[in-house]
């Protein structure tokens, strides 16, 4: 059998887990209502204990005191009894599908935010300020420290209490323990820092407390870091050292292991590796602190594919393997194993949209999978079989807002035909997946054209549909998902025409698609500032050409999420892209076989010339509604979506008029229902377009 | 003149065959004889044969309406004009009374002569099945025979009743000559050929491989008709390991029993086997029919031109008759199977079957072509160890990891993990032990193990499993003829079973459940085991499983041959799918004529390459029907049908089915669930198999359901 690895049940302190997948510890930013998880949370977890997860990590960074505050991400607040009926309802979920599941405690110490809600003062080790958060915070005293570490056992009562099946210290990320740790954090000539002992000692005294309160039968595990990789850091030999050290205490049931610190915006990039990362690239230091621990280990980061896992618990590295954004993309994804239908995985493309909103404070969602995190609202992560009419569906768009809708459709027992002016499917994931080191974002589509084959949906690849093409396949429905087109027309001043040879500037859609050759010396004035601007200028720079990326945002790629901005700048600096902000693209001119951009400063109003070869604008999508307009009178609903409908995911009050049609119209056919999402309304992204499709969808 | 002289010379006639069949008959005998010996009940056996002949033999070939009246005719008047003519001409009796027997033979032969019609009219274009050559001129002999004697009856009528001389001069002596040469020819063909070789050879061995059967349990007798039983003898005979007289399987047609080589002689080549052989119908090498004639050459030393009946597939008779007609020479202690020089069939053949007994279930001469087959295999797998393809793989495995796949045998339970299935060795006693099988290492099968325990738990059985003391069964090893594993499996299981108190063994594997069933009484284990089906029949019908009852599309059911030819369980799964509200589309295949799925005996591991898949000729079947789902009752049988690519229906598990169709208790149940778990003696009380996640049934609610959401 294939897959036998990860399916050997293993043992963690008292607890047998079911295989050796487990969906480690993050933060969901939606246990909301004061830290209380809420039937959202526990739907959550339940779909994947239900898609067979051996452990769930719930509630990453769950805080245990009332100064580390919960609020700006939403986390569980372990710090008061009221948690502990919650966790009934959460664990009762896990456990009626044979899963397990355990949280993350911690005090985070100065890694949050001071200026909100209870407005605390942060505490840490010796008062230093931490960058990524801008957060200053004060030197930490005794009292305090005994305090929190009474905090501590108190929370682990209240888990065990609630019927979880364990907790996770959080000595990684630079929380209260593991600033303790770290001698650039820790610069104490007390009892609680200096030599190595002091410096462990909160941990140790936390770890005591904990096992005092809740005994042996109760799993406490640590999450570690690997290495810092901070120059003054610890490093790969000092937490080697650490975890030993912990291990032999005899009271830690097991440890996660996770590569890199991340107090600077950069070392973050490591912790939730994006796609441009290797797989499981920091395995290795995983395996190290594995060499020195007598109990189970655990490594996430970059672990997505079955076979992948398989192989690394094969080879003995570590002995349980996180697939946590896996599982976010497809909580399934063990059943799936379990069923044969690997293929029908939906892989986690490491777009990182999850944890780029969980930075921003938004709730974590999966830029392809709109049912992850959505259970509560019903939103279904196995679309069933319509139990009304079989329906003609057209659906004009072969991008992701079309793809889905085609899926779930077809899932739904309709005849589905898809219309795609280009040869494939796609759409602008096509075009990102040009990009250096971006090419992982086609997975999107990879796993669409392998559901829509076998879903047997219609393809009519490189054909542009209209009026009367559609009339004639006679649709119940029709789904426009017909995206835009370059909106470098909105200025005339940038010179813009429709025919390549006269315009002066040319969109990062014709650069990336390779549509236009790169100029030698090229600025990219990016008005935008998510993917599309900074993968166009990487793409020219990769192409040899010179590039001056210029907003008038505050900084290139300013909309690119706190994990993957950082990946961008690693290879734009290494490639000598300038990156100027604050200069507004105020007109194109041809001067001889150059090309002028006149760039106006935002604050000053100052004007300055760049003399280049190629000007590349990255201005957003205009939606094309051309069939909208031409199509809209003719449907049933004038191509109207009730959005009361929408928003609570109720079928679309449109769709009765079907089903009143089939019975007075007969089989001429009662007309149409006319939906359309995507870039086609209005420029959103790659989620909204799936998730209107899921919505629209799910109920016809 | 010639009325008078008519009946000393049929009596010298008479007499004269008579006794050439008798030195016929004592020749075959000794023929059968050279086989090993296997003691049978003599007298008791001849006793018993007219009701093995008339009840059991004609339940097979009543099968065939027609033919069944056609032989009835045949046979019956045969036998009763030859018995007539017997006494007739033998004996001497008063004139009255031999004027009345003469009436009633020419009765009786009338009844045959209609009957050879009818052969006639079935041999003007015979199926293919049947074998030509000296069969085509049956009809004709047994018209011969029937008109000649009805023709010497109606003589000796009329010249009771008519003047003396009436039939006289040359006409007459023509008419004399013309009967007296047809009832010689006929005599000859009936009576000589019974114990010479002839077609009729079928008769005369068919008899008494009646008497004499090797499995005489397989007969209905007084009793099992008064308990309303089927007979059925369906388990492979346990090899004596320990006697080193025993051949280590059949290398050569002495090596069989005596009585088997009799079986083989009473085979009538009507090829019912072949029509229904899976491995014939997939073009592989088998063709049962052949078989037996060539385990008969073996006998006899005959040559391969005296078949003439379809080939091995493949392996075209021209093939016997060219250059390899000296290769394919049987010789009576020559080896039956192809090594080097000479021998009777290419050891493909053998491996082609999937021991699915549809040839035995309808062969009307009760012939056993399985443990023909399993002799030979363990011969080639014991004494030469040329198990083929994955085969000596398979039992490599087996005799180092106790199951077939070689997974570490501490990972059997690896399924449940999440499930604390209550074991064995905590509970000793239970009224019902969960037999896994090996499907325990199958993820496909998983799903119907979890779907099992669920249906379990939600009936409140008190059940166990053996957990990693369960070994396979040994079904595997045996059907590929290494006997020496599959008895030391079953002595193994044997013993670990009987360190427990269980009532029943349930099993989801039709393989385990014959295997423990059928097989294991040789070991010392003598056990109620019931397949799935049947015993969630038994809870649906206890009123134990609240159901919902719904159509799903349309259904058809796929009848495993270790469940149903094997065992006779044909109704038990319909009856369950009825109480789900399905109403099933037959196939044309089900029921004891169900074609295999390709799975049995090993032969997916032996894989022996033909024209087609089993499988895939099966799913065929299925889609005859029109049906989107087939249920099924096996793991091997859902592993083959699943493979079947392009497959119109899908493949679910009974027991599947059941579990998704349960009806929750509801939810405020579940609240209760903790308590009622940690309580041993409230959950002892309801149910102790249902302890570790309580009994209530909603607990497992998501177990399996997990992923049948998955299979939509």
């Amino acid at each position: 059998m294939a897959f036998d690895a990860i399916f050997e049940p293993i043992t963690i302190g008292s607890q047998t887990i079911r295989n050796r997948v487990v969906s480690t510890a993050h933060a969901e930013v939606h246990a909301t209502d004061g830290g209380m998880t809420t039937e959202r949370y526990v739907r959550y977890y339940e779909e994947k204990a239900k898609g067979g997860c051996g452990l769930c990590i719930c509630g990453g960074s769950s805080v245990v005191s009332i100064d580390s505050p919960q609020a700006w991400w939403s986390s569980v607040n372990l710090s008061t009894d009221r948690i502990i009926p919650h966790f009934q309802n959460l664990a009762e979920a896990v456990h009626r599908h044979g899963g397990k599941i355990m949280i993350q405690i911690t005090h985070m110490g100065r890694r949050s935010r001071w200026d909100g809600h209870d407005w605390p003062t942060l505490v840490s080790p010796s008062g230093i300020r931490e960058p990524v958060h801008r957060s200053t915070c004060k030197t930490i005293e005794e009292e305090e420290i005994w305090r929190i570490v009474g905090d501590f056992a108190q929370a682990a009562r209240r888990a065990k209490e609630g019927g979880l099946d364990g907790v996770e210290l959080s000595a990684v990320h630079q929380h209260l323990i593991d600033q303790f740790w770290s001698p650039r954090v820790n610069k104490r000539e007390d009892a609680w820092g200096g030599t190595f002992e002091g410096r462990m000692r909160f941990g140790l005294e936390v770890l005591k407390a904990v096992r005092a309160e809740v005994g042996d039968d109760f799993v406490v595990g640590m999450r570690i870091c690997g290495d810092e990789f901070h120059p003054d850091g610890l490093t790969h030999d000092d937490m080697k050292a650490i975890a030993a050290y912990y291990d032999a205490t005899g009271k830690v049931d097991f440890f996660g292991v996770v590569g890199s610190g991340c107090d600077t915006h950069n070392s973050l990039a490591n912790v939730i590796p994006n796609m441009s990362y290797p797989p499981e690239p920091f395995l290795h230091l995983a395996a190290g602190i594995k060499e020195v621990v007598s109990v189970p280990v655990i490594h996430a980061q970059n672990i997505k594919d079955p076979t992948q896992a398989n192989r690394i618990l094969e080879g003995g590295y570590v002995d349980l393997v996180g697939m946590t954004r896996a599982h976010i993309a497809d909580p399934h994804l063990i059943a799936k194993i379990k069923m044969g239908q690997v293929d029908q995985i939906r892989q986690c493309v490491g777009a990182n949209y999850c944890i780029d909103r969980q930075y921003q404070g938004l709730d974590v969602l999966c830029i392809q999978n709109a049912a992850t995190s959505r259970e509560y609202m019903g939103l279904p992560h196995v679309i069933s079989q319509s139990e009304g009419p079989r329906r003609r569906a057209v659906v004009v768009g072969g991008g992701p807002g079309g793809m889905e809708a085609a899926r779930v459709l077809a899932e739904r027992g309709h005849e589905v035909t898809l219309f795609e002016a280009e040869d494939g499917l796609g759409g602008q994931i096509t075009l990102a997946a040009r990009a250096p080191s971006r090419d992982q974002i086609a997975g999107i589509t990879r796993w669409y054209q392998l559901e829509l084959a076998r879903l047997k949906v219609d393809l009519r690849l490189g054909t542009r549909a209209d009026v009367p093409t559609i009339d004639d396949l006679r649709p119940d429905l029709v789904v426009l998902a017909t995206g835009g087109r370059p909106f470098l027309d909105q200025y005339a001043d940038w010179g813009f025409d429709p025919d390549p040879e006269k315009s002066l500037v040319v969109s990062t859609w014709d650069i990336l698609s390779g549509k236009v050759t790169p100029g030698k010396n090229v600025l990219v004035f990016d008005s935008i500032c998510e993917f599309s601007g900074v993968s166009a200028a990487d793409f020219l720079a990769d192409k040899g050409a010179r590039v001056e990326i210029v907003t008038d945002d505050i900084k290139p790629g300013a909309a690119v999420g706190g994990t993957t901005f950082p990946t961008y700048y690693r290879s734009l600096y290494e490639k000598e892209v300038i990156m100027t902000s604050d200069l507004m693209l105020h007109e194109v001119y041809r001067e001889g076989t150059s090309l002028v951009a006149v760039l106006e400063n935002e604050y000053s109003g100052v004007q300055e010339e760049r003399v280049v070869d190629q000007i590349v604008v990255e201005n957003g999508v205009r939606p094309d509604e051309r069939l909208y307009l031409e199509m809209k009178e003719a449907s049933l609903n004038r191509g109207q979506v009730d959005l009361e409908a929408l928003y609570a995911a109720r079928p679309q009050p449109c769709l009765a008029e079907l089903d009143a049609g089939d019975r007075s119209a007969g089989d001429r056919g009662a007309g149409f229902v006319l939906f359309r999402l995507g870039d086609g309304v209005a420029p959103r992204n790659v989620h909204a377009a799936i998730y209107d499709a899921l919505r629209l969808c799910k109920d016809v | 003149m010639p009325a008078t002289v008519l009946p000393d010379l049929l009596a010298a006639l008479v007499l004269a065959v008579l006794a050439m069949t008798l030195v016929g008959g004592a020749r075959r005998f000794t023929l059968w004889r050279r086989g090993r010996p296997s003691p049978v009940p003599w007298l008791a056996g001849l006793a018993a044969m007219p009701r093995r002949y008339l009840v059991d033999l004609h339940h097979v070939v009543a099968r065939d309406k027609a033919f069944a009246h056609t032989h009835v005719a045949t046979a019956g008047g045969f036998v009763a004009a030859a018995l007539l003519m017997l006494v007739v001409v033998l004996v001497p009796m008063p004139a009255g009374l031999r004027l009345g027997l003469t009436g009633l033979m020419l009765a009786a032969s009338a009844v045959m002569l209609a009957g050879a019609r009818l052969v006639a009219r079935r041999r003007r274009s015979p199926p293919a099945r049947l074998s030509r050559g000296p069969w085509m001129r049956l009809p004709k002999s047994l018209t011969v025979f029937s008109a000649s004697l009805a023709g010497v009856a109606l003589v000796s009528l009329l010249s009771s009743l008519l003047p003396p001389g009436w039939l006289g001069g040359i006409l007459g002596w023509a008419l004399a000559g013309v009967l007296l040469v047809g009832l010689a020819l006929g005599l000859a063909e009936m009576l000589l050929g019974m114990t010479w070789g002839g077609p009729m050879k079928h008769a005369f061995a068919g008899a008494l491989h009646l008497a004499w059967h090797r499995r005489a349990e397989r007969f209905s007798t007084r009793t099992s008709e008064r308990e309303g039983r089927t007979p059925r003898s369906t388990g492979l005979k346990a090899l004596d390991l320990d006697d080193p007289e025993v051949p280590l399987g059949v290398a050569c047609p002495e090596d069989f029993t005596w009585n088997q080589r009799l079986g083989f002689d009473a085979c009538v080549q009507c090829g019912r086997c072949e029509a229904v052989c899976p491995a014939f119908a997939a073009g592989q090498p088998l063709n049962p029919k052949k078989l037996i004639q060539d385990m008969v050459r073996g006998m006899t030393g005959a040559s391969a031109d005296s078949y003439h009946g379809s080939p091995y597939p493949g392996r075209p008779l021209t093939q016997d008759k060219g250059q390899d007609k000296g290769q394919q020479k049987g010789q009576p202690g020559g080896p039956i199977v192809v090594e080097a020089g000479g021998a009777l069939l290419d050891a493909d053949t053998l491996w082609s079957c999937t021991t699915c007994r549809a040839c035995v279930e309808e062969c009307p001469m009760m012939i056993e072509h399985v443990d023909a087959i399993v002799d030979l295999r363990r011969h080639l797998t014991l004494e030469r160890g040329k198990t083929p393809g994955k085969g000596a793989a398979v039992l490599d495995n087996l005799i180092a990891t106790d199951n077939p796949g070689g997974f570490a045998p501490g990972s059997r339970m690896h399924w449940a993990a999440d499930l604390e299935l209550p074991l064995m060795r905590d509970y000793g006693q239970v009224d019902v032990l969960l037999w896994l099988g090996d499907g325990a290492f199958d993820m496909r099968n998983q799903r119907t193990l979890r779907a099992l325990v669920k249906i379990l738990r939600a009936a409140a059985v008190d059940f166990a499993v053996l957990g990693n003391e369960e070994r396979d069964s040994g079904d595997v090893a045996r059907r590929l003829g290494d006997e020496a594993t599959f008895q030391r499996l079953a002595r193994a299981n044997v013993a670990t079973l009987s360190h427990y108190r269980f009532q029943t063994i349930v099993t989801c594997d039709p393989h385990s459940f014959h295997v423990l069933g059928n097989e294991y009484g040789a070991f010392g284990g003598d056990y109620r085991v019931r397949h799935h089906s049947s015993f969630i029949q038994e809870l649906i019908a206890g009123g134990r499983l609240a159901l919902e009852s719904r159509q799903r599309g349309r259904v058809t059911y796929h009848d495993p041959c270790y469940l149903g030819r094997y065992n006779g369980e044909y109704e038990a799964p319909r009856q369950v799918l009825a109480a789900l509200g399905i109403e099933l589309d037959e196939m044309q295949r089900s029921g004891f004529r169900s074609r295999c799925c390709g799975g049995g005996g090993g032969a997916p591991i032996t894989d022996v390459p033909g024209e087609r898949r089993i499988p895939d000729m099966r799913m065929a079947d299925v889609a005859e029907t029109g049906a989107e789902l087939v249920a099924v009752g096996c793991p091997q049988c859902t592993a083959m049908l699943e493979g079947v690519v392009d497959a119109t229906a899908q493949v679910r598990d009974i027991a599947e089915l059941v579990a998704e169709a349960l009806i929750e208790p509801p939810a405020g149940k579940r609240q209760a669930r903790k308590t009622q778990a940690q309580d041993r003696t409230v959950a002892e009380g309801v149910a102790k198999g249902g302890v570790a996640r309580g009994a209530d049934p909603a607990v497992d609610r998501g177990v399996g359901h997990d992923v049948e959401e998955l299979s939509q």
